[in-house]
């Protein structure tokens, strides 16, 4: 595919020019890497030949960690911190993953409200992608915007658990707090107000000419690469794969809604380009908005502690439960030897995976598209790292 | 690969090369944002007031002029960070045992709330002290003169719990 593009560029006098292959860091401390990670690009004047990821920068020895917890409940504070800008989604993985281990049957409430909470958390985690990719592309305005929108999803958590970044909120088996009564009337007219703001970020970004010049044909993942490389989330759908695992492999309650899996179609150039990417988060956060506001209305009454067990201790045996994160897969192995620590805890975290595909994807591009190409990609080290 | 590509779907006209309508259209949401009420706070100067419902540092609960806590230990057990450390000691009050000595580091503290949640005497709870900043190691070790608050103070987060527990 490149190799026209890496041609040496010919002369006036008509014969080619010597170029030379230079290796150059980018990062860690680069802004456009979106947190400490290096990458070392192998470039051609302004043409990147390869790029391999260098990671490991935030590694904190989480699944190591789990295994010296005193019980599986301690290991959530543990999870927040993986994904930092998506606890509640990290959270949900777990717990699911502990709570079909245990083979607890939690609340209808319990369902409805962690269902609400990941899908804010979406939001929050989507608009976190879309303003730093603006500023990635030169567009500063929306991500001021973007984060001013976000803090209204913050303040809603905080309002029911007490913190803004790592909540802390689903136990196994069940919540940590109920949701005040105010949460409902707020959440739903955040719900009204963000359907407006989503037209005027489309207005100010999506469909922003410059910003359509610089993804339209950038970084393209063609369908199967992105099935090869075992890419997830709004990576995989940006190249036209109908696959989402709230529908496709179904946990909590997400059948009883009525939504739509928001795909790249190629609107603008080629399908998988860095633009698809984009419309998907786009697209992904009104259908976030569609479930947040059914659930909302469905939300039934109950008790979100009473599945609580006291004494927290699997049978042996092991299990892996998926979900769906902002970023795509993210599942949880967990295996139990019958005592109340867990033996081994894995993540399979969705940002590791997905950031795999950059060589192929980068390859003959200019370094300026390398940036647009990270940003739509929308890694988070801690988790790629953990 | 046929996809790679570039589709160029019409060539720009001049006035849209200049993109002054795409400017403009940014340059509408920025004027029309000047005349909304501001949504940030000047921090240092304004400070953030949290709600009942906020987790900040904890503290211990002093009630009649001595601590609340029995000294259980519950809450050292279950901190994932190890954060806490109680030494229990013998009392003449009719709760029998007291903390000798009670010290959370506030730089291994996550704010998890999990010491609230399993203490059986409310003893322990989350304030809405947000600011914690320290100079060297040793004044992140919050001892209990440091850690007991009045519970006046605290009175609001207290009814909190009851209220959503
Ligand atoms: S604060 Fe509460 S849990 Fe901790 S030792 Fe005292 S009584 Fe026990
Ligand atoms: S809030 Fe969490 S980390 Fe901090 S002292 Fe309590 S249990 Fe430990």
């Amino acid at each position: 595919m490149s190799e026209a593009i890496i041609a040496p560029p010919i002369s006036s006098t008509g014969r080619s020019l010597r170029t030379e292959e230079m290796i150059i860091n980018m990062g860690p401390q680069h802004p456009s890497t979106h947190g400490v990670l290096r990458l070392e690009l192998i470039v051609d004047g302004e043409i990147v030949v390869d790029v391999v990821p260098h990671i490991g920068y935030l590694h904190r020895c989480f699944e190591k960690h789990c295994e010296h917890m005193t019980n599986y409940q301690q290991v959530i504070p543990y999870v927040d911190r993986m994904d930092y800008v998506c606890s509640m989604n990290n959270e949900f993985a777990y717990v699911v993953a502990a709570e079909r281990l245990l083979k607890i049957q939690v609340p209808e409430r319990v369902e409805y409200i962690r269902v609400i909470m990941a899908e804010l958390q979406r939001i929050a985690s989507h608009l976190i992608a879309v303003g730093t990719y603006g500023i990635d592309i030169g567009a500063f305005t929306p991500f001021l915007y973007c984060f001013r929108d976000r803090e209204m999803i913050l303040d809603l958590f905080e309002m029911t658990c007490g913190a803004r970044l790592l909540y802390n909120y689903m136990w196994i088996g069940g919540l940590s707090h109920d949701i005040p009564v105010e949460f409902v009337p707020k959440a739903k007219e955040f719900c009204g107000y963000f359907r407006k703001q989503l037209r005027d970020f489309n207005d100010l970004l999506t469909y922003n000419e410059i910003f359509v010049k610089r993804t339209a044909n950038v970084g393209l993942l063609p369908a199967d690469v992105a099935v090869n490389f075992a890419c997830s989330g709004p990576m995989l759908r940006g190249s036209g794969v109908n696959w989402d695992l709230r529908r496709d492999d179904p946990y909590s309650v997400y059948h009883k809604f009525d939504w739509d899996i928001a795909v790249g179609k190629g609107e603008v150039g080629p399908v998988g380009s860095c633009w698809d990417r984009h419309i998907v988060r786009m697209a992904e956060m009104e259908q976030s908005i569609r479930i947040v506001e059914q659930a909302l209305e469905q939300i039934p009454e109950g008790d979100v502690q009473s599945a609580i067990p006291k004494r927290i201790r699997p049978n042996p045996g092991e299990v892996y439960a998926r979900t769906e994160s902002p970023r795509g897969e993210l599942g949880f192995y967990i295996v139990s030897d019958g005592t109340g620590t867990p033996y081994r805890i894995k993540a399979r975290s969705p940002g590791f995976v997905n950031l795999s595909v950059i060589n192929e994807i980068s390859r003959g591009s200019m370094i300026a598209d390398l940036v647009a190409i990270i940003g739509s990609i929308d890694i988070v080290l801690g988790e790629v790292d953990r | 690969m046929e996809q790679s590509k570039v589709i160029r779907k019409k060539d720009l006209t001049l006035l849209e090369r200049m993109y002054i309508p795409e400017i403009l259209k940014g340059m509408r949401i920025t004027i029309g944002q000047m005349f909304k009420p501001k949504f940030t706070v000047q921090y240092p100067e304004d400070k953030f007031v949290p709600s009942a419902s906020f987790r900040g540092r904890p503290v211990l609960v002093e009630e009649n002029g001595i601590e609340r806590c029995v000294a259980c230990g519950l809450c050292s057990r279950v901190c994932p960070a190890l954060a806490i450390e109680v030494q229990a000691s013998e009392t003449v009050e009719n709760k029998e045992r007291y903390p000798e000595k009670f010290e959370i580091n506030m730089l291994r503290c996550i704010l998890c709330g999990f010491c609230e949640e399993v203490c059986p005497e409310e003893a322990i709870i989350m304030s809405n002290e947000y600011e914690l900043v320290f100079e060297n190691q040793k004044d992140a070790l919050f001892a209990k003169d440091k850690l007991l608050v009045p519970i006046e103070k605290v009175q609001a987060r207290l009814d909190f719990l009851r209220s959503h527990r």
